[in-house]
């Protein structure tokens, strides 16, 4: 009874026309699929205005969704929601939302093309947008690269609100890596803890993702938290987060306003510079040209004294 | 509210048919969810179609999916279940008010008023699953994965606001007069229990029918019990899949 869009989704230049408040928004591509919709990039009829319009599978869980993002547009000032409306298609009425664009790569995309030593500061952005949602009473819950948008200059925006529940209820959608029940390190109830746990999972993951795939293999019942906590030792490029990590690992922080506080303190402070440039890897463009002159001189010699 | 989920790989094949043991779960109140386990070789036309159809006769959801994703997919039908037994309900109230229409009718702000109320009761109201695992011997090598994945659904059920517990069954049983055994009897934490499926005999059979007609039973009488009033129903036995069980 799951109802999907038999389609395989709407094609560029299909209008969008919104049965209650009749506003007109023009498909311009796909920008990707969440779990309970398909998102579009859009422009307004008439106006330049470029927006992303999200088309629900489901009216309720999308409904769901648009309820929490209007409880948020009435605390933050910063509104993400533009309104809300159905559509009708040739399969009947279909519910969808429209939210301002954000234009920006995924986390693990951006630290990938930037470099890693950009994660302090789109840490510390997004820190402080989970501290808003942690104020306003709710948590995120399915943290991950894939809904944390960085802009060229380390802004960050959090997309897709389909998992976001009250403090207190459990978390709605989770994803394995980053939820804490998956590594029996704590209940699925989501308090800001679990929000600064996937965090936590999330810089593992962008610093050295290959030994928290490694952890991640290993039985259910054998994987814990303590396998994260060794990770961050073992590896050096954990240094100057090790203790934030540690502690949100441990669901110690009392509130996110510690963390973002602490985590600041740990990106800034004097000792955290120095860890950085110490550890500074030698470019490996420079290593390749190293090695080639090696090899260069290696045939002088040879031909050389032949 | 009452669920089954059934996970099972493949077809049944004795007793009475599983769709009208669905169905009349279903009229019990109790919805029925089923999840075929698959994950090497094909789970056949024949078995694809059953775990469809008695999905569709117990008004749950079905899906087909391979140990990995066994977890997720328990806890994303449990919860979806719920929204829907609940939505269901809230439709018929809306019908009975406004004398026809359904969520999807509703003017946006109606609307938000009537999800808030549905996500409200979802995450509050109690909750009862029930599992009933086909323990036949080609899942055997999955038994450990299913385990697994009920200790996850149990975390994922510990987390809501509303009392929620879990029972297991396995079936077939030992001797020919068990189709089902009581593994976990109704508990709201798993942590005690050490391994749910001890020691098994695998059988070829699969009565999967018989299997659900006592899981029912168990969630009516608290029993399994030598309760036999649906043997009765063996005369009826030939059921819609009659015709199709090899």
């Amino acid at each position: 009874m799951v109802t999907t869009l038999s389609n395989a989704g709407y094609p560029p230049g299909t209008v969008i026309t919104g049965k209650w408040r009749k506003s007109r928004y023009i498909v311009e591509r796909t920008l990707g699929k969440g779990a309970n919709g398909r998102v579009y990039l859009v422009h307004r009829a008439g106006v330049r205005q470029r927006y992303a319009l999200k088309v629900g599978y489901d009216a309720l869980d999308l409904q769901s969704e648009i309820n929490v993002l209007s409880a948020l547009k009435e605390q933050m000032h910063n509104a993400y929601l533009v309104e809300a409306d159905d559509h009708q298609d040739s399969s009947g009425d279909v519910p969808f939302y429209v939210m301002r664009y954000i234009e920006g790569d995924p986390l693990h995309r951006f630290i990938g093309r930037r470099g890693k030593e950009w994660l302090g500061l789109v840490g510390l952005n997004l820190l402080e947008k989970l501290s808003l949602l942690h104020a306003s009473g709710y948590v995120f819950g399915d943290l991950k690269p894939d809904n944390v948008m960085v802009s060229p200059y380390g802004k960050v925006e959090l997309i897709d609100y389909g998992g976001v529940s009250s403090i207190g209820r459990s978390v709605k959608q989770f994803t394995e890596w980053y939820d804490r029940g998956y590594w029996n390190a704590g209940s699925r109830t989501g308090d800001i803890s679990y929000d600064l746990f996937s965090f936590a999972v999330m810089c593992i993951q962008v610093l050295d993702e290959k030994a928290l795939r490694e952890a991640s293999r290993q039985l259910p019942q054998t994987r814990s938290m303590t396998d994260l906590v060794m990770l961050v030792r073992r590896n050096p490029a954990f240094k100057p987060y090790a203790a934030w990590l540690n502690k949100a690992l441990a669901g110690e922080f009392a509130d996110s306003r510690e963390a973002l506080n602490q985590w600041r303190g740990s990106i800034r402070g004097p000792s955290a510079g120095r860890a950085r440039s110490r550890q500074q890897d030698t470019p490996r463009w420079l290593r390749n040209a190293f090695a080639l002159s090696l090899f260069i001189l290696a045939c002088t010699i040879f031909f050389l004294f032949r | 509210m009452k669920q089954i989920l059934l996970i099972t790989d493949g077809c049944s094949n004795v007793g009475e048919s599983p769709v009208m043991a669905a169905a009349h779960a279903l009229a019990e109140g109790i919805v029925v969810n089923v999840v075929g386990v698959l994950d090497y070789g094909t789970i056949g036309e024949l078995g694809a179609f059953e775990i469809q159809e008695i999905a569709k006769a117990g008004g749950g959801l079905h899906r087909i999916v391979g140990t990995p994703q066994l977890a997720q997919t328990m806890q994303m039908m449990t919860r979806k279940t719920v929204v829907q037994t609940i939505q269901q309900a809230v439709n018929k109230e809306i019908q009975h008010i406004l004398g026809g229409g359904s969520l999807e009718e509703l003017p946006p702000d109606k609307r938000s008023q009537v999800v808030e109320v549905v996500d409200e009761l979802a995450e509050t109201s109690s909750l009862e699953v029930a599992l009933l695992i086909d323990a036949s011997a080609s899942m055997k090598p999955k038994l450990a994965a299913v385990e697994e994945a009920i200790r996850d659904l149990m975390l994922s059920l510990k987390a809501r606001a509303g009392a929620s517990r879990l029972a297991v069954f396995h079936f077939p049983g030992r001797g020919s007069e068990e189709e089902v055994v009581l593994d976990v009897n109704w508990t709201s934490d798993l942590d005690g229990v050490r391994s749910m499926f001890g020691r098994l005999q695998m059988k070829g059979a699969t009565p999967t029918g018989p299997a659900l007609l006592k899981v029912i039973e168990f969630f009516q009488y608290g029993t399994l019990g030598n309760n036999q009033s649906w043997k009765g129903h063996t005369g009826q036995e030939e059921g819609m899949l009659g015709d199709y069980v090899v």
